[in-house]
């Protein structure tokens, strides 16, 4: 019954109504699960069941901590923070790094290419071997970024919510992220 | 490569079976008010640290440093504290401090101009046991000639040697090829702070000699 009430309210009305009843809140896990596992799939190098671990204790971590949900932002924001951190600490404990894994993608592509000299064709040539190992060796601030501005497709201010940073680090983040891509790409250019 | 999930169906699971609640609201707000009032008080002892420190700077009667160190551990704590702030992440680090920094000199210099820093030292004086003691006048410092510091006003000069009145009213010769250093002027009259050894009971040998005022204190009192 909850369950078909949940489709008619957005994010912030079933946080108000979790507070006091967490079948709302089983609303809202369903309502991300999906969202945040893919999220923390594509951003470490956890295998299924810690992605579910990571994503349940965020869970619940979340609904401890709803009286303190930071509503004047987008819920997901809220949410994917939690999610981010939690799997940062649970990486730290197993002493992990973050990596990268995303898809073949033409926003993505398109902003590779952008000021870069590198042909569209060679990256989505090499896109599932070469690039991948080029996006593997960038530095883990600018992994997270671009994971979450191309794949998971948040705007920068959403990016600045999630990871706690300035909107203006987000964008130096982004661009720096594309010197170093092209940087790694010239010293072992092979195409 | 994707698995379907029932993360959903176990965390309810969980929360349910350790009845597991929200966190009441009222912690929060205490937490954020508290976090808020902290960050206003931290300011409040860097204007404070920073109008004192200026005017023992300005007019050298008390030593700074305690007020110097007051003034810049309150500005690490005021940081600290606004960081953990919710929306702190929103502004470059460096702009934060750069702006408490601001707000402490630009406050604290209105604090010394209006004469409160003085009044806050008398008061402290008058009501903190061992507040002397920890802010010592320069005077005190300066008049210690067993530990090799000396102060007073030049009232004779000869070849080899002077003559100075210290803050008691004694007299002091004072011998030797001292290093002097700042702008002072060997004149009678000159108020001076000396470095050196006590050789006897009203003798001192000197190894530098300093202005008894600062630099800035004899520019405003050029001016002026």
């Amino acid at each position: 019954m909850i369950d078909q009430n949940c489709q008619n309210l957005d994010d912030n009305e079933l946080v108000a109504l979790s507070i006091n009843d967490s079948q709302y809140f089983y609303c809202l896990m369903k309502r991300y699960e999906e969202k945040l596992a893919n999220y923390v799939r594509r951003f470490t190098y956890l295998v299924n069941e810690d992605i579910a671990d990571v994503v349940q204790e965020s869970f619940i971590n979340a609904y401890q901590h709803l009286n303190d949900c930071d509503c004047d932002l987008k819920f997901s924001s809220w949410m994917y923070r939690i999610v981010h951190n939690q799997a940062i600490n649970f990486m730290k404990k197993n002493k992990q790094s973050v990596k990268i894994d995303v898809e073949n993608d033409d926003e993505f592509v398109d902003w590779l290419v952008a000021d870069t000299n590198i042909e569209k064709e060679i990256i989505t040539k090499h896109f599932n071997n070469y690039v991948k190992t080029i996006l593997e060796k960038l530095k883990p601030d600018y992994k997270e970024v671009l994971v979450l501005k191309f794949f998971e497709d948040k705007d920068y201010s959403e990016i600045s919510d999630i990871l706690q940073k300035p909107m203006g680090t987000v964008a130096t983040l982004i661009s720096r992220a594309k010197i170093q891509f092209k940087e790694i790409y010239e010293k072992e250019n092979k195409y | 490569m994707k698995k379907k999930t029932n993360i959903s169906d176990k965390a309810l699971k969980l929360i349910n079976q350790q009845q597991i609640k929200p966190i009441p609201k009222w912690e929060f707000v205490a937490k954020n008010w508290g976090l808020w009032l902290g960050f206003i008080v931290s300011l409040g002892l860097l204007i404070l640290g920073v109008g004192v420190s200026w005017f023992s700077v300005v007019y050298n009667i008390i030593t700074p440093y305690l007020w110097l160190m007051v003034a810049i551990v309150f500005l690490g704590v005021s940081f600290l504290l606004f960081e953990k702030t919710k929306r702190a992440y929103r502004f470059s680090k460096w702009l934060v401090i750069v702006f408490i920094s601001i707000a402490g000199l630009a406050v604290g210099g209105m604090l010394f101009r209006a004469g409160l820093a003085s009044k806050v030292d008398r008061n402290l004086e008058a009501n903190v046991p061992y507040y002397r003691q920890i802010v010592p006048m320069k005077m005190m410092v300066w008049n210690n000639p067993s530990s090799g510091y000396l102060s007073g006003e030049i009232i004779s000069i000869n070849k080899s040697r002077f003559e100075i009145k210290d803050f008691d009213g004694k007299i002091w010769t004072i011998t030797g090829d001292p290093l002097v250093r700042g702008r002072v002027e060997m004149v009678v009259g000159e108020e001076i702070k000396l470095i050196g050894t006590q050789t006897g009971t009203s003798s001192f040998a000197v190894d530098e000699v300093r202005p008894w005022n600062g630099m800035m204190m004899q520019n405003i009192m050029k001016e002026n």
